[in-house]
């Protein structure tokens, strides 16, 4: 069957797959120097469970069927080329089943093709021609297996889709040998054009796989201050992963349908912030022009940094860490933080709180409290107040709850009192990181003098920030001895060990209201579950958005000090919880708190639900 | 264009939060030092104007040891300052003759323009401004907000006459102003030129002739305690340490427990607490043990 030109021709289509492919390498491996490791084990679970890809039924599915749609087959014809022969049951099988698996492929590509053209009828650049050129392989394929049962017949049952086709074709075997060579130039076309299209996805998408971040989510990249790195004023400033990442999408568009601030009518899309890296990739070095004009400042604002994108990613893409580093550039590079955000950057250089209040009245909360400060005797837990733990004034309220839990659990803890700083979780998410770097730094130094076993914190933000990014700091002094927790964490502990008993009944339907930083950023969403379980006379019902998918209350990535126009995000929220009828929220954050009382204040209802951090519902029913 | 600006380093007292009356209840955390906002506020109109124009020049003239230095670098990086002057004196001053010893560094610096704050958060004066225009021998506007250059050399300033009346003055320049804080967006360097700010030699001047005060403060009072919220002081202390309690405005130690909880949690609380003084006898009540 084979001419003498065909070597020719595939030599040729491979020689274009490889020149491209090492046209597109050398287009993200401009970016900056990156350490990371690869991970094969995780990628052939990847590939072998697709789980990350089914998080979205449908489209997961289509995507199964048509991966191994392809893949299978690929193998069994690799595999014909040494002639061994099977015996003739199970040949029959095979073929049965590679039958039904080429018929499962073109279902998932007619899926994806009528969903890739979208309401508006417009596909994404580049995912026309290889998905109608994949069509055509197998339909091909398919017609090619048809005529050749016209001329030699095989039992119906190894080859049922085939013998579909052979219904209404000619037993031409000059026709035959058309659509066989019709089949290999467009297996040729679409191998040649691979690194071109979006399905550059099979490669570039397997190597992020392979890259992907192993550290925890919510932990934003270090800035490489002193290496003159400002954040990304152009593409070339990004890291390589980061361009890896653009070059993996496949513009499916999960990250947009999760974002609250696309879904709120911003000017922001991940995947319009990723497209647009990927078509300045394209551009020569130098000769593009700076993302904070291709991406405008009012989508780089627009984001809260609730990572909703980075989690329904399918291929691991994380468009929050290009986000941060534009940011970083605005703030670092340009001066040029928002306006309205100015005041709570300037407070937190000169006192190191957010309110501007100062250090004299950190622990005004405490007063009558009879709270131990730390000193120099050890204790189990270092209570981590936090700013707005020791200055919102409902939040201390929350507080003052915790203290009473942890009187209650006998627990030996005590506070750092006035000497405390802000964690710079609002400084770092608002890109400016010099500023963070000196509140971690004298935090740390602080951590230094005393000795605990564990830090516990009330506000998710501190939590992540401790956690996860103070030990990552380059010249990182953190005493390495404790662990940090939320509060949740912790009075779950409490409960399970039965320090305390949780006695009052709190009447209530109720739903739980996942901050991002706690849940999406650090996986913790059991522990606000098994304690809202715990608490008598509570009925827990969930929202229809929660756990990873849970909706952000707008309020984090700095968001909580920059004005919001158009929807406001949580309205949506509050809306959501409107109609969900429950009759109180619990949520552990004390921008949760404050962003859905506001939004559910602002909607005017009869009977308003409450908002409540779980932490007061404890003590509420505290024994 | 040749701009001046005059900043003073002040320690802004955020609180009392001790308890010691010799130290006027003032603890090191009390204590925050820096640039006075309203001399920021007149660096960020040389900002405007020097952003306007790359001619301008805009030099920094403080007065005293540096006390906040980092934050008086920051202005510098602010305007992005050619330099940082420094006046050396332990003396103690009053307005007149502070201004009498910025006049003669200005004078040898010879701007088109000095601009300094309406008056500082630690003195409250607000007399440097016109005294200096006094001793130099220009036109001054107090409290002015806006400040444009025009293209015939003369500036047009705007300033709140109270009552939201918005005064606009023209002066020629050279001229003294003194800025007011509110209308000047808050600026925040960039890193390079906080490190260009940070690079700055400080250029001290001293000048033989030290000026002699004539005012002098002879007392200062710490503030009447306010009325604000704090906890009532324990009434089981005597008189004296519930006044000194009240004065310090700060932690009052109090036993006593607030019941928050469920209605449940905090009849259940009462009763302990009844129970616990000996105040109630369940066996008088119906239905009691
Ligand atoms: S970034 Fe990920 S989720 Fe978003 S469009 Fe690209 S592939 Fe899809
Ligand atoms: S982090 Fe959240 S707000 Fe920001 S782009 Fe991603 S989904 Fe949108």
């Amino acid at each position: 069957m084979f001419t003498v030109f065909d070597p020719l021709l595939i030599t040729a289509a491979l020689l274009v797959m490889i020149a491209g492919t090492a046209v597109r390498w050398r287009s993200w491996q401009r970016g900056r120097k990156e350490e990371r490791s690869g991970d094969w084990k995780g990628l052939c679970g990847y590939l072998l469970s697709h789980r990350k890809i089914m998080r979205k039924d449908r489209s997961g599915i289509a995507h199964l069927l048509l991966f191994w749609g392809v893949l299978l087959p690929l193998a069994v014809i690799f595999l014909a080329q040494f002639s061994f022969v099977l015996p003739a049951k199970l040949a029959g099988a095979l073929s049965l089943f590679l039958n039904l698996l080429g018929a499962a492929a073109i279902v998932g590509i007619l899926f994806f093709l009528v969903r890739r053209m979208g309401k508006d009828g417009s596909p994404p650049e580049g995912v026309l021609p290889p998905a109608v050129l994949l069509l055509f392989i197998l339909l091909s394929g398919f017609e090619a297996q048809g005529v050749r049962l016209n001329i030699v017949p095989a039992p119906l049952w190894t080859a049922p889709v085939g013998a579909l086709f052979s219904a209404l074709s000619p037993a031409s075997p000059l026709f035959l040998q058309l659509l066989i060579r019709m089949h290999l130039l467009a297996v040729l076309l679409l191998v040649a054009t691979l690194p071109f299209t979006f399905l550059r996805h099979v490669t570039a998408g397997a190597l992020n796989v392979y890259y992907k971040s192993k550290g925890p989510r919510g932990a934003l990249r270090p800035l490489a201050m002193e290496e003159g790195c400002l954040g990304a004023k152009t593409v070339e400033d990004l890291s390589w992963k980061q361009l890896l990442d653009a070059e993996a999408c496949v513009s499916c568009g999960r990250c947009e349908e999760n974002c609250p601030a696309f879904l709120s009518g911003k000017p922001l899309s991940p995947r319009k912030v990723i497209r647009t890296i990927l078509n300045q990739m394209a551009t020569p070095r130098g000769s593009h022009p700076l993302l904070g004009e291709a991406v405008t400042t009012e989508e780089l604002w627009s984001c809260t940094t609730c990572m909703a994108c980075v989690a329904h990613c399918p291929l691991y893409i994380d468009p929050l860490d290009k986000v941060v580093d534009m940011r970083r550039y605005e703030v670092l590079g340009k001066g040029a933080a928002p306006v309205e955000a100015r005041p709570m950057l300037r407070n937190l250089e000169l006192f190191g709180d957010v309110n501007g209040k100062s250090a004299s009245h950190r622990t005004d909360w405490a007063l009558n409290q009879e709270v131990p400060l730390l000193s120099g005797q050890p204790v189990e837990v270092l209570l981590w107040v936090g700013c707005s733990g020791a200055f919102h004034p409902a939040y201390r309220e929350t507080t003052r709850a915790m203290v009473r839990i942890l009187k209650k659990g006998q627990v030996s803890f005590a506070i750092l009192g006035k000497e405390e700083k802000c964690c710079g979780d609002p400084a770092r998410r608002l890109g400016e990181e010099a500023l963070f770097l000196d509140l971690a730094r004298e935090n740390i130094r602080l951590f230094n003098r005393f000795s605990f076993k564990k830090i516990v914190t009330l506000c998710p933000h501190c939590f992540n920030v401790l956690k996860n990014e103070y030990p990552a700091l380059s010249d990182n002094l953190l005493p390495g001895n404790f662990e940090v927790l939320h509060a949740s964490q912790f009075v779950l502990e409490l409960i399970e060990q039965q320090k305390i008993t949780l006695k009052y009944p709190v009447r209530s339907t109720a739903a739980i209201h996942d901050p991002c930083y706690l849940g999406r950023a650090n996986g913790v969403y059991e522990p606000l579950r098994k304690i809202a379980g715990a608490v008598p006379g509570l009925v827990l019902h969930e929202f229809q958005r929660t756990g990873e998918s849970g909706f952000c209350c707008g309020g984090g990535g700095g968001r909580m000090w920059l004005h919001e126009s158009g929807t406001h995000i949580n309205t949506l929220r509050a809306k959501e919880i409107a109609q969900s009828g429950v009759g109180l929220v619990s949520t552990a954050c004390p921008y949760c708190l404050t962003m859905l009382e506001d939004g559910l204040g602002g909607l005017e209802l009869e009977k308003r639900p409450k908002v409540r951090d779980l932490i007061d519902i404890v003590a509420d029913s505290l024994g | 264009m040749k701009i001046v600006v005059c900043v003073k380093q002040v320690c802004q007292v955020c609180g009392r939060s001790g308890l010691a009356p010799e130290t006027r209840f003032l603890t090191p955390q009390d204590l925050v030092y820096r640039v006075n906002p309203y001399d920021e506020a007149a660096v960020s109109v040389a900002a405007r104007i020097k952003g306007a124009s790359d001619k301008t020049e805009v030099h920094l003239l403080t007065l005293g040891p540096l006390t906040a230095e980092r934050e008086l670098r920051r202005c510098a990086a602010m305007v992005e300052a050619n330099d940082l002057f420094q006046i050396v004196s332990d003396a103690d001053l009053d307005p007149r003759s502070k201004s009498d010893l910025l006049a003669q560094a200005i004078r040898n610096i010879g701007p088109d323009l000095v601009l300094c704050g309406k008056e500082s958060i630690d003195t409250r004066h607000g007399q440097v401004g016109a005294f200096l225009a006094h001793s130099l021998g220009l036109p001054f506007v107090a409290s002015i907000k806006e400040l444009d250059i025009s293209a015939e050399g003369k500036a047009r300033v705007e300033r709140s006459a109270g009552r939201g009346l918005r005064e606009i003055l023209e002066s020629t320049l050279p001229a003294v102003f003194s800025v007011d804080m509110g209308a000047q967006a808050l600026l925040l360097p960039s890193l390079e030129q906080k490190k260009r700010a940070d690079r700055l030699v400080v250029r001290t001047l001293a000048f033989e002739e030290g000026a002699k005060p004539r005012t002098k403060r002879v007392g200062l009072h710490p503030p009447r305690p306010r009325p604000k919220k704090i906890a009532a002081p324990d009434s089981r202390l005597p008189a004296f340490e519930r006044i000194a309690q009240l004065l310090s405005a700060g932690r009052v130690e109090k036993k006593g427990v607030v019941l928050n909880g469920t209605v449940e949690s905090q009849v259940d609380g009462l009763l302990a607490f009844l129970k616990e003084h000996s105040l109630f006898n369940a066996r008088n009540v119906p239905g009691g043990e």
